[in-house]
């Protein structure tokens, strides 16, 4: 069992790839903002990469063990403590009864962290899946972000000194900047229909610095004063980002009048706005770790073929022959 | 026709129209999703009939690598794993897929029908419209003795809410696609007759009752949950989205409709309404879902063919109503 003593500033149980399947009944997946440092932190305890964990937004989350267990912290640096005493990142520790862990703040770099388990977190499955989609009100834990006084189970886990002192190797680790770059294709409305090519040479140079108001359904962009290849949206409204609605691919960039926002994992599954850009399977992650009203990105655009081989290389990374033993 | 392709690298590939179809630019989103589009940005629902078809032919093929489809207007957006389903072979399949689809002519789509009870200028959706004069704006145009049907039948050229119901009710609304918000519906008239079309509010209302159903547009919507919103409301029905499915209709999943399915709408009073709500969520209340029946693309043209002077008549009508009437 684990025992929230604070929940944080937004603590949520997520599992991974979320609640697929359902988009024609208008529910994007959920799942982790940062898949790259959820499935890690599920291997290093030697769980199921997709297996529950908690999404530590921001920092704040105070928790209680009972029993032994192993845990690894991924992610953004939040200076977590365990029982008053720096925890490390990117490796797997134990924890025994009554054991309290600590995040505080993030100080430098991102915006998430995860932290795994040995034996997962065991809430009810719905919808196929276990993760928190905080639009709806429903997955995850009781369908909200952690509180005070939450006792969320766990599952059954090995002893964790089979796990304890597995870590990511420190090459693979990624390295958070407050400047980031992107990968990106261009589309589905882009250039020459809906956009001007020097829109989109604008959009792919510009780098946009990331709004205050920003979460886990939309990451909002500063707005732009676009030249449109059209004059108005037509019979779809009078703004020529206007589009008769059409369904939006997850984690796409959503032109919404002047302003760019990325969908990301709570998003609207379907919308009557273009799409000028969608990010690639391996830069996704990225915009988990964006800080929002701090951050810039660049967007760099990328063919099929490269965003086909940049996905193989994220997913072998993600695998068994990255970790090491301390 | 100059080559989409030309200088767009956002698109795929192109599928020219032929006869029988509408031309089909398959688009790029991203590597996990591609956007298959369909003719001209316009509304027409005998190409949002073509993309069920291929919808259906979609789900029987099985392919390895495709993982959902979420049907629109005029559009299907494709969710796949580009890895074990490579882009251009997913793309020459779909091409393929195109010829095979019946023309719209011999098109069978698999649709439910579905009735739902509803309340006009409900109590509840009229104090949700209350509230929005109190605190969001005193001289909204589209209010009118306290709701928005009074507003709908002016801008419509009807004489009266009596026959704003009239018309709402004369017709099966098809719900061509679902999303923004689980279990959202977006249902248009399948009888042109009856379309009847508002603008929306403005500035948007900050609550909606559950179940409250209003127009946008030409475009009738439920909101699944207590929400904001944006088009004039006409009436409230039983719930579409339950959390916790307290009814056999929630039994595989919160979400009571899905794309493709013809609301028809019965009216019902406020207190008849309530009770009906009360079965819902004891469990008692059976959903009127007929599962097994298809709509057969061939008659409905057909039906269309046979009123086109009826549906030029009120349009005519609309287009001079809504010379004296003030847009919100």
């Amino acid at each position: 069992m684990f025992e929230v003593l604070e929940g944080g500033i937004q603590t949520t149980v997520q599992d991974y790839p979320g609640r697929v399947g359902y988009l024609d009944l208008g529910t994007y997946p959920a799942g982790p903002m940062d898949h790259f440092a959820f499935r890690v932190a599920n291997l290093l305890v030697g769980n199921a990469q997709g297996a529950p964990a908690l999404e530590v937004t921001a920092g704040g989350l105070k928790a209680r063990f009972h029993d032994r267990r192993a845990v690894a912290i991924t992610g953004a640096d939040m200076q977590p403590a365990l029982n008053g005493k720096p925890a490390p990142l990117w490796e797997a520790f134990a924890v025994g009864p009554d054991d309290r862990l600590e995040f505080r703040t993030i100080t430098g770099a991102g915006f998430r962290s995860c932290l795994a388990v040995s034996g997962a977190f065991d809430v009810p499955e719905y919808m196929g899946s276990r993760a928190t989609f905080t639009v709806g009100g429903f997955g995850g834990f009781e369908g909200r972000g952690l509180k005070k006084g939450d006792r969320v189970s766990l599952g059954a886990a090995a002893s964790p000194e089979k796990v304890v002192g597995r870590r990511l190797r420190a090459a693979l680790r990624p390295q958070y900047g407050t400047q980031w770059e992107i990968e990106a294709m261009r589309g589905p409305q882009a250039d020459p229909d809906y956009m001007t090519a020097g829109d989109m040479e604008f959009f792919f140079s510009h780098a946009w610095k990331v709004d205050r108001n920003s979460n886990r359904m939309g990451v909002r962009l500063e707005s732009h004063k676009w030249q449109w290849a059209r004059q108005s949206g037509g019979v779809a409204g009078g703004h020529p980002s206007n589009i008769l609605d059409n369904g939006y691919a997850v984690w796409t960039v959503n032109v919404c009048g002047d302003q760019p926002i990325i969908l990301v994992a709570d998003g609207p599954s379907l919308g009557g706005f273009i799409c000028n850009a969608t990010l690639i399977y391996a830069s996704t992650w990225k915009v988990g770790q964006l800080v929002p009203g701090r951050d810039t990105i660049r967007f760099k655009e990328v063919t099929i073929d490269e965003a086909t081989r940049l996905a193989g290389a994220i997913d072998e990374t993600i695998a068994e022959r990255s970790i090491e033993r301390g | 026709m100059p080559d989409m392709r030309d200088g767009n690298r956002a698109i795929v590939d192109v599928l020219e129209a032929t006869a029988e179809r509408p031309r089909v630019l398959y688009r790029y989103a991203g590597d996990r999703f591609i956007l298959v589009e369909y003719g001209d940005m316009v509304l027409d629902l005998t190409t949002n009939f073509r993309i069920f078809g291929l919808n259906d032919a979609l789900k029987k093929a099985r392919l390895d690598g495709l993982v959902e489809t979420v049907p629109a207007l005029r559009s299907i957006l494709i969710h796949y794993d580009s890895r074990k389903l490579p882009t251009r072979m997913l793309v020459d399949t779909l091409k393929k897929m195109e010829d095979a689809v019946p023309s719209g002519e011999n098109l069978n789509i698999p649709s439910r029908r579905v009735e739902l009870p509803i309340a006009f200028a409900d109590r509840w959706t009229r104090a949700d419209i209350e509230r929005y004069v109190k605190y969001t704006r005193q001289d909204a145009p589209n209010i009118v003795n306290g709701h928005n049907i009074e507003y709908i039948a002016q801008y419509n050229g009807l004489e009266s809410a009596r026959e704003v119901v009239d018309y709402i009710c004369a017709t099966e609304w098809w719900n061509a696609c679902i999303g923004f918000w689980p279990g959202l519906p977006f249902m248009f008239p399948l009888d042109p007759r009856y379309a009847i079309v508002t603008p929306k509010y403005n500035p948007t209302r900050p609550w909606t009752p559950e179940g409250a159903v209003g127009i946008g547009g030409p475009c009738v919507a439920i909101y699944p949950v207590q929400s904001p919103g944006g088009y004039q409301l006409f009436g409230r029905t039983i719930p579409i989205f339950d959390l916790k499915q307290r009814n056999p209709a929630f039994k595989a999943n919160p979400i009571l409709l899905k794309p493709a399915d013809r609301i028809q709408w019965v009216p019902v009073t406020d207190e008849q309404l309530e009770s009906i709500r009360e079965q819902v969520y004891a469990g008692t209340y059976r959903y009127k879902i007929v599962a097994y029946e298809a709509l057969n693309v061939k008659s409905y043209l057909g039906l269309l063919d046979g009123i086109r002077g009826e549906v030029l008549a009120f349009q005519a009508r609309q287009a001079e109503a809504v010379k004296h009437v003030a847009i919100p």
